[in-house]
């Protein structure tokens, strides 16, 4: 499925455009990068409020095309000058980690 | 192919560049060929090891070894050591600061990851450093087809 499924939906805000055309599929929800390091798997939106430079270092190694932040945050400008270079979509919305994969999932994601 | 060796220098919680090993290595076993299932495995492995430096260590090196048979990282760093490797081993307990929390580490998950994915690891900690080798073989299995 492509992005536009985000990025056309009003409750995501588009943090970037740096991955028009990624294909996602699946989704990984969690805080702790060893977590998603063993378990996600390469296409997955990752839906985290950790917005350090470190969560795109994994989605990177494991080809994670986008990442969600839930309650509205945002990341710093590093951190998006760093996915616009590694190609990684970025996402906010006002929803909580639960409501966002709930959205996702009957988004077809 | 040519055998491919790097050394890395990791630096004490530069967290900002940790990742960097992984990332080019993945790049390397790319390159020659290598499936993206075994390149998931090693680059968990390699990264798990390579946060362990920076948010537990004062810091220290990463070699590199690709050949034909098999994909060999050795990690030294510079102490303080592992005061119970047997705990260490133990999925969930965590010595991390509150530093490598904040930053999204410290689940307790990262050597029991390491050994999860690694066809061999060799572990030895004392004061003075902890010393981490982590053997990953190379099958026909384990090219893409």
């Amino acid at each position: 499925m492509n992005i536009d499924v985000l990025t056309t939906d009003s409750r995501f805000k588009a943090i970037n455009d740096s991955a028009p055309d990624a294909v996602i599929s699946g989704i990984f929800a969690c805080d702790m990068l060893s977590h998603v390091m063993g378990h996600a798997a390469e296409g997955n939106v990752l839906v985290t409020v950790l917005s350090n430079i470190n969560v795109l270092g994994v989605a990177s190694l494991l080809d994670l095309p986008a990442i969600v932040y839930p309650h509205k945050i945002v990341p710093n400008e590093t951190v998006i000058a760093k996915a616009n270079e590694l190609g990684i979509a970025l996402f906010s919305t006002s929803l909580t980690t639960a409501e966002t994969v709930i959205l996702l999932h009957e988004l077809g994601v | 192919m040519d055998p491919y060796i790097r050394e890395h220098n990791i630096e004490r919680n530069d967290i900002a560049n940790a990742g960097t090993v992984a990332s080019l290595t993945k790049r390397a076993l790319k390159q020659r060929g290598l499936s993206r299932e075994f390149i998931k495995q090693v680059t968990i492995g390699v990264y798990e090891a390579e946060i362990n430096v920076v948010i537990h260590s004062y810091g220290g090196t990463a070699n590199v070894a690709i050949d034909d048979d098999f994909v060999e990282i050795t990690f030294q760093d510079k102490g303080p050591g592992i005061e119970n490797i047997e705990q260490a081993l133990q999925a969930g307990y965590s010595t991390a600061s509150s530093y490598a929390i904040e930053n999204g580490f410290g689940a307790g998950m990262g050597l029991p990851n390491i050994q999860a994915v690694s066809d061999e690891m060799d572990l030895q900690s004392s004061e003075n450093g902890t010393y981490l080798r982590i053997k990953f073989n190379i099958k026909e299995d384990s090219y893409e087809h």
